[in-house]
């Protein structure tokens, strides 16, 4: 239904400033989503969430290193440290996830699955249920 | 085999009613918060806009404006000046019930309880009258004529209501009331579709409402309620759920206005009910007080031992107070009177009478009251309290939790009993501030909700807090009723206090924490402020003492926060009001006020950081005052 929740939860989990909705200053371009809502063609909300993928055309396509596939999580990682922004990885993403971020053009908004968190943060935020966690066996 | 899940509940300060909820096989509150658990952002920093077609709008980093350019502040603004209008509207709603039974109670030659406070005010309006009955209609008169005033016509009596020192501030800053309800409406008409845009022009209207509410809706209310009703007087009582006697048919009540059952509490003690009570198995009627109109019969309860039986708690022991099996008629007419007690009513069989439309429940059945037909109402309420007794007390299986609340609990407190029992005069107190045994007065009031930490578990811990740091503690609202079931209004609480505050206490034989009734008393609360400073000769700000409203709820809490923001004093609550998605409504609040009334609002959701800061303000207060 578009609420946003997934966006702003996202938001406060990556604000250096705190992780409240309360810390959240939404007017702050520096505070950034790392997934987003888009319409489809028929103007329903679909949310746009990293699939973390099996095969993640954003690993294949960086040339620096700083997207990886870790096996033992199954996450795509990414390490803004060795990142070149060369965005190819925001041109090779089949589901568009992936953007630089929106003040500097230095750094790309790659979700983390919240680090240590056992539900990520959009997940928690999602009143509808419209996202979950299910374990995929490999 | 299926097998039935309980929902889990949530926290309650009071261990008893929670463990009670956690086993009932009804849907309450308690069980419904955590399927509302996940809360919108938006909502939740006030920057959600639906007031056209073109929203809802919220405000991100992407969309800094709403589709018509309002801003974060604006849209801030608006959604808060509608909410304190509409909880400054349900308070002078009851200010004018009030004041309308009290005119017809005059007119009708009817008993008047309370002469002090009858005389009191007539002296402070400048009645001329002799005979007790013109007074009450002029006194009636005159409160109804100030809210029926065109905005642009100042309140008459706000001058003679008001602290002088403050009623100049408002002077001063141009935020002195018309015509209270004229001044509600118009807050609507700002706050609609493409009107102000101005947030601090809004803010200040909210002070403006905080002023009515306050002097009106709060203070005056209570004044007008113990002419008709009787004075606080001070007493132990019982409270909790051990107030139920079950040989009896018990009516509960909710709401907030005590003299719509000004009638009824004479009409159930008569002869004529009692022998109907009888034919059917009871010993007669009881009352018992739920929410904060059972709070205000608590304060007045030494009039009413015959047919009061005690109060047994607050807005959200409800539902659970029903579930006992041991109600057998509810009467409402106003809030807390929650749609969730309708299912269990219905299941137990319990009648609900609703006497104000403006509190109507789909199920209950409604007959308006009016002071004409108060002794029809009063026979009918006897009437289906009758049946409801018979039809169904045999039955329904009760089901009463053991050993909830107690029988001490000091009540009765209130602005006159307080100065009473000090001798006379307010000076005792202030000896023991200046000398340091006390440092200083915390008011806790307002309602309880269930998200600082559960069902009154803020209230209770910050309390606690405060009384160990030697903070004599006054509350009033849905506060209270928490307070008192778990026992901090009781003598042997002191225990529970900082050395010098219990040994005030264990002294005088008080409590530390001060049992002033219901929301509407933290206009006694603000009586008992203007006293303290008008013996030292200074201003509400200047003195050593804070409110927080730790738990509010309501919109009616946002309006008393108003006021408390207009009397000068530093107020806490621990959920923000829905307005950090603003930074110049934050910034106003939370700081610039300061220089502007004195007041300031502090946002603070941890019970120790709160009691610190509201420590230090105290002792920062007496510091500049020299003590």
């Amino acid at each position: 239904m578009a609420c946003l929740g997934c966006i702003l939860g996202c938001m406060a989990e990556h604000n250096e400033k705190g992780k409240s909705i309360y810390d959240l200053d939404l007017e702050d371009r520096t505070n950034e989503s790392r997934n987003h809502i888009e319409l489809d063609q028929k103007q329903n909300p679909i949310p746009i969430v990293c699939r973390h993928c099996e095969e993640a055309e954003c690993v294949i396509t960086c040339m620096s290193g700083a997207m990886t596939k870790n096996d033992e999580t199954g996450l795509v990682e990414y390490d803004k440290d060795r990142c070149a922004a060369c965005f190819m990885c925001v041109m090779s993403c089949p589901y568009g996830v992936l953007k630089p971020d929106r003040v500097n053009k230095k750094v790309i908004m790659k979700c983390d699955m919240c680090d240590n968190k056992d539900i990520p943060r959009c997940v928690e935020c999602c009143p509808t249920k419209a996202l979950y966690m299910v374990e995929v066996a490999k | 085999m299926a097998v039935k899940m309980k929902a889990a509940t949530c926290k309650s300060a009071d261990k008893i009613l929670e463990d009670f909820i956690a086993e009932l096989e009804f849907d309450t509150c308690h069980h419904r918060i955590g399927t509302q658990d996940i809360k919108c952002g938006f909502g939740l920093q006030g920057v959600c806009c639906k007031l056209c077609a073109n929203g809802p709008c919220r405000i991100t980093p992407d969309s800094p404006k709403g589709v018509c350019g309002a801003t974060s502040d604006t849209i801030v603004a608006r959604n808060f000046l509608r909410a304190v209008s509409a909880g400054s509207a349900c308070y002078l709603h009851i200010v004018e019930n009030a004041a309308w039974n009290l005119k017809k109670t005059g007119e009708n030659r009817g008993k008047i309880k309370g002469k002090n406070t009858l005389n009191q005010l007539a002296q402070l309006f400048e009645i001329d009258e002799t005979n007790d009955h013109q007074k009450a209609i002029k006194i009636g008169e005159k409160v109804l004529e100030d809210l029926y005033k065109p905005r642009f016509k100042e309140m008459e009596l706000v001058e003679k209501l008001a602290y002088e020192p403050r009623y100049k501030r408002w002077q001063e800053l141009g935020i002195l009331p018309g015509g209270a309800k004229a001044e509600v409406f118009d807050s609507l008409v700002k706050t609609s579709t493409n009107l102000n845009s101005d947030p601090v022009d809004m803010l200040l209207h909210a002070l403006n409402l905080g002023i009515s509410t306050g002097l009106y809706g709060l203070f005056l209310t209570n004044k007008l309620n113990d002419i008709m009703l009787g004075e606080p007087m001070i007493r132990p009582a019982s409270v909790g759920f051990k107030v139920l006697d079950l040989d009896y048919i018990n009516i509960m009540i909710t709401g907030h206005q005590h003299s719509l059952f000004s009638h009824l509490q004479e009409a159930l003690v008569t002869e004529y009910a009692k022998e109907k009570a009888k034919e059917v198995g009871a010993k007669g009627f009881r009352i018992v007080g739920s929410t904060c109109v059972g709070q205000d019969l608590q304060l007045r309860g030494e009039h009413y031992q015959d047919v009061f039986s005690g109060h047994s708690g607050n807005n959200f022991t409800s539902e659970a107070l029903i579930a006992t099996g041991g109600i057998d008629l509810i009467l409402s007419e106003f809030n807390c009177t929650f749609p969730g007690i309708e299912p269990i009513c219905e299941e137990l069989m319990v009648k609900m009478i609703c006497i104000d439309d403006v509190a109507k429940k789909q199920k209950a059945e409604f007959v308006q009251y009016s002071y004409e037909d108060r002794e029809n109402i009063s026979l009918y309420v006897i009437e289906e309290g009758i049946k409801s007794y018979k039809n169904r007390r045999n039955k329904i299986k009760i089901n009463m939790p053991i050993n909830h609340g107690n029988d001490d609990t000091l009540t009765g407190v209130s602005e006159d009993s307080l100065r009473e029992f000090l001798g006379g005069s307010y000076k005792p107190l202030i000896d023991l501030i200046v000398a340091g045994k006390i440092k200083g007065v915390a008011g806790i009031v307002g309602c309880s909700n269930l998200v600082s930490g559960g069902h009154d578990v803020f209230t209770v811990e910050l309390t606690k807090e405060l009384i160990k740091r030697d903070v004599i503690v006054l509350s009033a609202g849905c506060s209270s009723g928490g307070l008192e079931n778990v026992g901090l209004m009781s003598p042997q609480a002191a225990v529970l206090a900082g050395n010098s505050l219990r040994s005030v206490c264990e002294q005088l034989g008080i409590p530390p924490v001060l049992n002033f009734g219901p929301c509407l008393s933290i206009g006694r609360l603000e009586a008992v402020a203007t006293e303290l400073a008008s013996i030292l000769n200074i201003d509400l700000p200047q003195l050593p003492l804070i409110l927080s409203a730790p738990q509010w709820l309501e919109e009616q809490a946002l309006a008393d926060g108003a006021f408390a923001l207009a009397l000068g004093l530093p107020l806490h609550l621990a959920k923000p009001p829905y307005i950090t998605g603003s930074k110049i409504v934050t910034k106003v609040l939370t700081e610039d006020l300061e220089k502007l009334t004195g007041g300031k609002l502090i946002m603070d959701d941890d019970v120790l950081s709160t009691a610190d800061k509201l420590e230090n303000i105290i002792l920062s207060k007496r510091g500049a005052l020299g003590i």
